[in-house]
């Protein structure tokens, strides 16, 4: 393995995670909204606030270590990407405010304000609509370099059946992944109410997903046949990932084992997304950039991994704290005690 | 003289401070007296 | 070429965020420091008074670090979005602190979101305590990480240039430059003086809004005499930071302070206005300049003849430094005085209108922080990286940045009144009088 190689594997990894808990994160916020519309906020707010209040901020520094270590061990990427993004990544920051802000004006200063919750509700589904484009450009065909210059073409992005995919395949994963979570917590929670609406959600968004996910493959075929061909020698990844798909939905059928339908799809996303970007390996955007020609100079990459390993031997048993207190702790997920500030 | 001022006083001040800071913070008799 | 457009807008642009994360970020880094030494007293002294003090900070802090975090995460991206060419440059050399930050970001977040739910869940309050002190290094390590990457641009080091390609990088010297002690160092104790004088506000205002509780009396004096203590610190790194820029940075001192030509024995002009190239109404400290910038009054100090028409910044900053000096001088002595006071029983301390000068303060030091930044960014140009690379050469080449800036300016408008709705609700519909009250009777039952 290079260091290029270990860069973007690292990189890729907490994008991974910046996905899951993100996803966790603004579905409950979709669904704590879509709640409060419904009149059902009785049975599904307190068990969504539960999950969500200790860990909010976290899921932002996810995002923000993906794209600073990008610029870090890909500088190439700044020039690329910062030129030609600036209106999607733009709105998507103004997404993320809203409902990092908001959020924590409802939580923390007015509890139950409506207004408050439909605003981060709303923002929090639309964030990965807006930073999926990211994904959809990287696949290339709408930038193009005029005066040494990239820019994006957006006539094309917008009438690209690949964009609209991706946009919908971020919408349903998103609710899908959140649902299936929330419904294993409610679950540890006792809450049979909550459990039976959330496996519901989890249930109805699992077909979208797995339609769109399918969808996006053959449309790359039209797209970006190269992308494709590679994506093809990657069959069994995919394959696992649908097995691991069915056996999720197949525990929530069934109401067994929620605990295990979660670590199911886990499984499944990481085998797609992971199967997706070694596919994509080596570019990191078609056709101008590789993973080796943006690659950083040995002395910073190896000073960026030094710092990423000491950085982990203080983050990961200071996680494993925070999961240990909330996530895992019976008093606190069933609410018998309370000891917000 | 001046490397000195340049480099390592900086911090050396920063950290004086917030020592300071935490031994002067306790000492709160003259608005506790009235409390009374 | 029609870039002057993106150049000019990705200034504003750029200008209005940092401006309005600096107002969060500043309190962000200050006061978990405050909220510390408040519960430390508290536990020490075993009053209930700064526990409460702590916690009720702690509730309003969390608002100002949501809108901190977020706006943070704007300037972080908007850095690549706007400024392309810098952000490859930075990233091959000085990408080491950035991604450095990120980790005492990820800390300070966990241990935030711990600490804000154990309140009460310790039987040894000082295990919970414990839980603050790496919320307040997290915090003040992303402004010590951050603030090196400003300094890598005023003083870039650690990398040569040869043909245009960038070689012997050496990612450490880069994070050490000289520029860094000086300014880190300013950057944190200047959160703290500030945070500490926006608590004491709060406290002053509380108590001329009739409230005569000795918890508001305690805050106030608690956060004067921090303030006091910060802000000498303050005096003394900004002196140090007047030697560097003596030192490494001439052109930026002499713009500040309008020295225009090189001279041994230089005075200090404070004040003034400048009409037609010639400084009038100023006040002329002899000797000033040349102790400012090598403690000896007959030191020679570079002026501005000695840099081409071009690479000079631009002369107002002299106001932005008067503000900041002023200002940091002015709390100074309000803080002293409030100190000595008290301790004296002066009655004039605790009038109506020396409250309202304390309150004052608050967007005083708000004023005089963004003063600073100003002052710093400003005093840089033409340069983004000086020597290296003008601004002009960094920006976007793309056309949409004017509408991005109307989005964003009415992004911070949501934001900052919204925080600042929050806030207030939060506390006026929570007096501290009920919560003292409400935690009695909660307690009525226990033996204390």
């Amino acid at each position: 393995m290079n260091l290029e190689i270990l860069g973007i594997s690292v990189l890729w990894t907490f994008l991974f995670g910046y996905i899951l808990v993100g996803a966790i994160d603004f579905g409950a916020g979709f669904f704590n909204a879509y709640s409060l519309l419904t009149g059902k906020q009785r049975i599904l707010t307190k068990v969504i606030q539960r999950y969500l209040s200790p860990v909010w901020e976290v899921t932002n520094v996810f995002l923000v270590f993906f794209f600073v270590g990008i610029i870090g061990f890909f500088p190439k990427t700044a020039f690329y990407y910062g030129t030609t993004l600036l209106v999607p990544v733009s709105f998507g920051i103004i997404l993320l405010a809203i409902r990092g802000s908001y959020y924590a004006f409802e939580t923390y200063g007015a509890r139950g304000h409506k207004g408050y919750s439909f605003m981060y509700g709303l923002a929090g589904i639309l964030i990965p609509a807006s930073l999926s484009i990211v994904l959809t450009i990287s696949e290339g065909g709408f930038i193009e370099i005029v005066d040494g210059n990239p820019v994006l073409d957006y006539w094309v992005l917008f009438t690209s059946p690949l964009t609209w995919s991706i946009v919908v395949l971020s919408i349903a994963a998103t609710l899908y992944i959140s649902a299936v979570f929330l419904t294993w917590y409610a679950h540890k929670a006792g809450d049979v109410e909550a459990t039976n609406l959330l496996r519901k959600y989890a249930l109805i968004w699992s077909l979208p997903t797995i339609i769109t996910a399918g969808g996006i493959i053959f449309e790359l075929r039209r797209h970006n046949f190269e992308h494709y061909n590679n994506i093809q020698t990657f069959w069994p990844m995919f394959l696992i990932s649908f097995l691991l798909f069915a056996g999720t939905v197949w525990l929530l059928w069934k109401r067994h084992n929620y605990g295990w339908a979660f670590i199911l799809l886990m499984g499944q996303f990481i085998f797609a997304f992971f199967g997706y970007g070694a596919s994509h390996y080596p570019y990191l955007l078609y056709p101008y950039l590789t993973i080796y020609d943006s690659f950083t100079n040995p002395a910073m990459a190896i000073s960026l991994i030094v710092a990423f390993i000491l950085g982990l031997g203080l983050l990961i048993p200071s996680l494993v704290l925070l999961m240990r207190l909330f996530l895992f702790n019976k008093g606190y997920v069933r609410g018998k005690k309370d000891f917000h500030v | 003289m001046t490397d000195f001022i340049i480099f390592y006083a900086p911090f050396i001040i920063l950290i004086a401070a917030i020592v300071v800071a935490f031994l002067i913070a306790p000492l709160d008799g003259s608005v506790t007296d009235k409390e009374e | 070429m029609g870039n002057e457009e993106a150049v000019f807008y990705s200034r504003v642009l750029t200008e209005l965020t940092l401006s309005f994360h600096i107002i969060y970020a500043t309190i962000g880094v200050g006061v978990p420091l405050m909220i510390m030494i408040a519960q430390w007293v508290g536990i020490k002294k075993n009053d209930e008074h700064y526990i409460l003090l702590a916690r009720r900070w702690a509730r309003g802090f969390i608002i100002t670090v949501a809108v901190g975090v977020v706006t943070g995460t704007a300037i972080g991206l908007q850095l690549s979005l706007l400024w392309p060419n810098f952000m490859e440059f930075a990233g091959n050399v000085i990408a080491l602190p950035l991604f450095m930050e990120t980790f005492a970001f990820f800390f300070e977040a966990i241990f935030l979101g711990i600490y804000l739910y154990t309140w009460d869940r310790f039987e040894n309050q000082k295990k919970h305590l414990l839980l603050l002190v790496p919320v307040a290094i997290g915090a003040s390590f992303s402004a010590v990480f951050i603030t090196m990457v400003n300094a890598f641009m005023n003083a870039p080091r650690g990398f040569d240039i040869v043909d245009g390609e960038i070689v012997n990088i050496n990612p450490i010297i880069a994070m050490f430059n000289p520029a860094m002690p000086t300014k880190v160092a300013h950057v944190v104790i200047t959160a703290y003086m500030t945070a500490a004088f926006v608590l004491a506000a709060i406290a002053a205002f509380r108590l001329l809004r009739g409230s005569d509780h000795v918890y508001h009396k305690k805050a106030l004096y608690l956060t004067m005499k921090l303030g006091f203590v910060f802000s000498i610190a303050t005096a003394l790194i900004g002196d140090f930071s007047g030697k560097y820029l003596a030192e490494y940075q001439p052109e930026k001192l002499a713009a500040a302070e309008w020295h225009f030509e090189t001279q041994e024995n230089a005075p200090l002009i404070l004040f003034g206005v400048l009409k037609d190239g010639e400084v009038k109404y100023a006040i002329n400290i002899p000797f000033g300049l040349s102790m400012l910038a090598f403690n000896n009054p007959n030191a020679e100090v570079i002026g501005l003849d000695q840099f081409p028409e071009d690479e000079i910044p631009p002369l107002y900053i002299h106001y932005l430094f008067n503000i900041m000096v002023f200002i940091g001088m002015w709390m100074t002595i309000l803080s002293a005085l409030y100190w000595i006071g008290i301790n004296r029983g002066w009655k004039r301390v605790s009038t109506k209108w020396f409250r309202w000068l304390i309150v004052l303060g608050a967007p005083l030091t708000m004023i005089a922080i963004e003063s600073g930044w100003w002052l710093a960014e400003v005093g840089r140009q033409p340069w983004i990286l000086r020597k290296i690379m003008r601004v002009e050469d960094a920006a976007t080449t793309s056309g949409q940045v004017d509408l991005m800036l109307m989005l964003f300016a009415g992004l911070y408008i949501v934001l900052g009144i919204g925080s600042v709705v929050v806030l207030r609700r939060m506390f006026n519909k929570n007096p501290v009088e009920r919560e003292l009250e409400d935690r009695h009777k909660e307690q009525g039952g226990d033996v204390q």
